[in-house]
């Protein structure tokens, strides 16, 4: 054998994206300012953005609230020990010192809900400094970081909705994304949802209390499909004094907005839970519990201006609506194109397609385009394949191709050039 | 719109946070300070009660502890307003307005969800998935993915190739089939470990065995291994070096990978990943179509087509779509592509149509050439 010395070979390119690309190097880039613009991929993290800023909105009402309130107890008390301090009965001083304890604790209220707010203000921040680290479309290569953390901040987004609470903590974790998912926005849901799969309606109440002003500014229903369910719970135990007094007390405000509704369930104190009439029989069905989940799910949602639905079922829609095609059913799909998996297909099955406007034809063996750089070639059986995959397989076997589809053998030379515009 | 501007705006909403928590505790102190003052005057001094307290009325009212707190939570909640605005004005309001309304079965995305974690080897989070969210059958989905995980840790943690050399020995007539020279570099890469680690007798013996069958295949790569003798453990100062640089690990383990999922029909890329993205491609050309079309919301519905196309990059064209030239629509089982005699392609109706349905000879729309229906042929892509 002849012994051949070869020139040093270049450094062998960076793994594909298995691994994950290493940052360190743009990271001196990225402090300085860089410029990301707000691509259309960018626009469509509205969620990503708006959930901590409404949140922290939502800690400043409260908090606020409470240090104006007790601030103006606290100040209007010291008026009142300085306006008349002889007719007091309790002598200034020791009312004083009183006044400067509330005021301590005014102080650590303060400071709690400020560190509170300022981890929120972090939160905002975190997402806004990941999506500068966008880099559009052609630089695939630091794509794949982004891209991955999305789908798995977008899986998380379903977990949360779907109250798989466990997957969702352990997820953020290994993935590193507490900042960017909004767990602790859910934790705030969880307990609402778990108690009304258990059918107790306080905490839903409570939290309808909490964020009454809100509600009433989208016109929510939801209080008043609380205190219906309520209402049919104790006609359910034949409690009837009881349903007939909490329906005065708190169904008949909402009498003029909801009128049919209300006098339907209010119907079913005549036809009791054991009724076989539908109309009234489908009211004392515990599945209404369910339906009170999804109705408090969306008006959550709605509050934290969140998607009403996951956001993994509309990019996964979106996709599949975009790699679909008329010829995918028939089981053609190469295993790369991920509608080839039974599951995905399924998913599609309703779906449109996209509309193509010009011919894309992919080479079966080398998965490039054949285009006229590269352009088809026909064998005598009818199959298609492009120029350079055949021109290489010729040259390896002494002219002869063999299609790797059908087996049949011909010469190269058999082949004939195919013009698709 | 860069998101420079976003950065900006929400760094004003910091600002006035900071300033409001800091206002608020001086505010307070100040307040305390002035109370405990008047207690000590009380106690110590004999002036009159009333002055000393008059006094503290006085200071208080200069400090205006109600206005300096409004006055911050005014600026603060006016910050976080303009910032709330600038992202409505931004970003698309509400990304779920091309979502169809149409069954998403849900034991599906929970089954693909878990295939996914399987996949990427995160099994612990697979399992916990899996049984939350009550996926039937998990540990089929799993499988495929355990040996093919338990290997590539061999590698990647202990760079231990034997699990990996195992299973290609398994396997060596499919990898054959598939043209894969997989075999050949792992070997290959434990001779070269061996070298750097000295034993350069046991690496020669390796060698003899394991790489000599390989030679017929691979010579020119057989000879450069046998040359890496000359350099032994100073392989990295030699043309050789990258053979065994961590990068060259890591494209093994990705072979590894390739050559693992093909063996098992499985995708390279997971496939929910690759759906994903394909969305997000797809997604604001789709919600531009969903805001033209809002008014035709039955339309939106039941169409089988989308009127405009969802322009993919190219790494999203996984198989070949016909669109004949002259009815513009994409070929299906029921209307292929035909070839003409000319080498022009159009579909089968195209040609039915052209042809007065077989009966005569027609000219092609492209060139002068004239054919028939029966010298077109099917063509298969």
């Amino acid at each position: 054998m002849d012994m051949v010395i070869d020139p040093p070979v270049a450094a062998a390119e960076g793994g594909a994206s298995v691994t994950s690309s290493n940052n360190n190097g743009g990271g001196e880039e990225q402090r300085k300012k860089k410029k990301t613009p707000v691509t259309e991929i960018l626009k469509l993290e509205l969620q990503l953005l708006r959930v901590p800023v409404e949140h922290l909105k939502k800690s400043l009402r409260s908090s606020q609230r409470t240090a104006e309130k007790d601030l103006s107890a606290v100040l209007a008390d010291i008026s009142s020990v300085t306006a008349s301090p002889t007719v007091a009965a309790v002598p200034p001083v020791s009312s004083l010192t009183s006044l400067v304890c509330r005021l301590h604790g005014i102080k650590r209220k303060l400071e709690e809900s400020s560190s509170a707010e300022a981890a929120q203000v972090q939160r905002c921040r975190a997402r806004i400094e990941h999506l500068e680290e966008f880099v559009p479309h052609p630089y695939c290569e630091c794509n794949s970081n982004w891209n991955n953390t999305r789908l798995n901040r977008v899986i998380l987004d379903y977990m949360l909705r779907m109250s798989y609470y466990d997957s969702a903590t352990l997820l953020a974790d290994s993935a590193n994304i507490q900042e960017l998912v909004d767990i602790d926005v859910f934790v705030e849901a969880r307990e609402v949802v778990e108690s009304l799969q258990n059918k107790k309606v306080a905490p839903a109440l409570t939290w309808c209390a909490e964020n009454k002003s809100r509600l009433k500014k989208t016109k929510s229903k939801l209080e008043f499909l609380l205190r219906l369910q309520e209402f049919i719970e104790m006609v359910k135990a034949n409690d009837y004094l009881r349903a007939i007094a909490y329906a005065r007390k708190y169904l008949a405000p909402w009498g003029p907005t909801y009128t049919k509704e209300l006098q339907r369930v209010t119907a079913t104190l005549a036809f009791k839970s054991g009724t076989n009439c539908s109309t009234y029989k489908v009211l004392f069905d515990v599945c209404r519990w369910d339906f009170l989940v999804e109705e408090f799910k969306q008006e959550f949602c709605k509050l934290f201006g969140m998607t009403l639905v996951p956001l993994l079922q509309i990019y996964l829609q979106a996709g599949l609506s975009a790699l679909k095609t008329p010829s995918c059913p028939q089981g053609s799909c190469p295993k790369e194109d991920p509608l080839s998996q039974a599951g995905f297909m399924r998913l599609a099955e309703p779906l449109p397609f996209s509309k193509q406007h010009h011919s894309k034809l992919v080479c079966f063996i080398t998965k490039e385009l054949m285009d006229t750089e590269n352009p088809p070639l026909v064998l005598p059986n009818g199959y298609v394949y492009s120029t350079k995959a055949l021109e290489e397989m010729a040259k390896n076997n002494d002219g002869k191709i063999t299609c790797p589809r059908t087996g049949i053998e011909c010469n190269f030379s058999d082949l004939v050039k195919a013009f698709i515009s | 719109m860069d998101v420079d501007t976003i950065r900006e705006s929400f760094d004003r909403v910091a600002e006035k946070q900071v300033q409001y928590a800091t206002r608020s505790q001086e505010v307070i102190n100040q307040l305390i300070k002035e109370i405990e003052l008047t207690i000590t005057n009380l106690q110590e001094t004999n002036s009159d009660q009333s002055t000393i307290l008059a006094q503290l009325k006085t200071k208080i009212d200069e400090i205006t502890p109600l206005a300096q707190f409004e006055g911050c939570q005014k600026e603060l909640n006016l910050a976080i307003a303009r910032y709330t605005k600038l992202l409505e004005k931004t970003f698309t309001t509400d990304i779920s307005k091309a979502y169809r309304d149409v069954e998403m079965d849900i034991p599906t995305i929970n089954e693909i969800i878990a295939s996914h974690f399987y996949r990427q080897g995160q099994f612990e989070i697979g399992d916990r998935f899996s049984s939350e969210a009550q996926v039937s059958e998990s540990d089929i989905l799993k499988s495929p993915f355990l040996e093919m995980h338990s290997i590539l840790q061999s590698m990647k943690l202990s760079h231990d190739l034997g699990p990996a050399l195992a299973w290609v020995a398994e396997n060596r007539e499919k990898l054959l089939q598939y043209g894969s020279s997989l075999e050949l570099k792992l070997h290959e890469l434990q001779y070269v470990e061996m070298l750097k680690a000295g034993k350069r007798v046991e690496a020669l013996k390796y060698a003899r065995t394991h790489l000599a069958p390989l030679a017929n295949e691979h010579r020119a790569e057989i000879q450069k291994v046998f040359a890496c003798l000359l350099w032994e453990d100073r392989l990295d100062q030699s043309p050789y070096g990258d053979l065994s640089s961590p990068s060259h690990w890591e494209e093994l383990a990705t072979e590894m990978v390739r050559q693992f999922c093909g063996l098992m029909g499985q995708p390279f890329e997971s496939p929910l990943a690759v759906t994903l993205a394909a969305g997000a491609e797809g997604l604001p050309t789709l919600l531009k179509l969903a805001a033209v079309m809002q008014a035709k919301k039955q339309e939106w519905q039941e169409m089988k087509q989308l009127p405009v196309p969802l322009d993919l990059p190219k790494e999203y064209q996984f198989h070949s779509v016909f669109v004949c030239p002259v009815l513009r629509e994409q070929g299906s089982e029921e209307n292929p592509p035909m070839l003409m005699p000319c080498g022009h392609v159009l579909s089968r109706q195209s040609i039915l149509k052209l042809s007065k349905n077989s009966t005569r000879a027609f000219k092609c729309p492209y060139c002068p050439q004239e054919g028939t229906v029966a010298q077109c042929r099917q063509l298969y892509f």
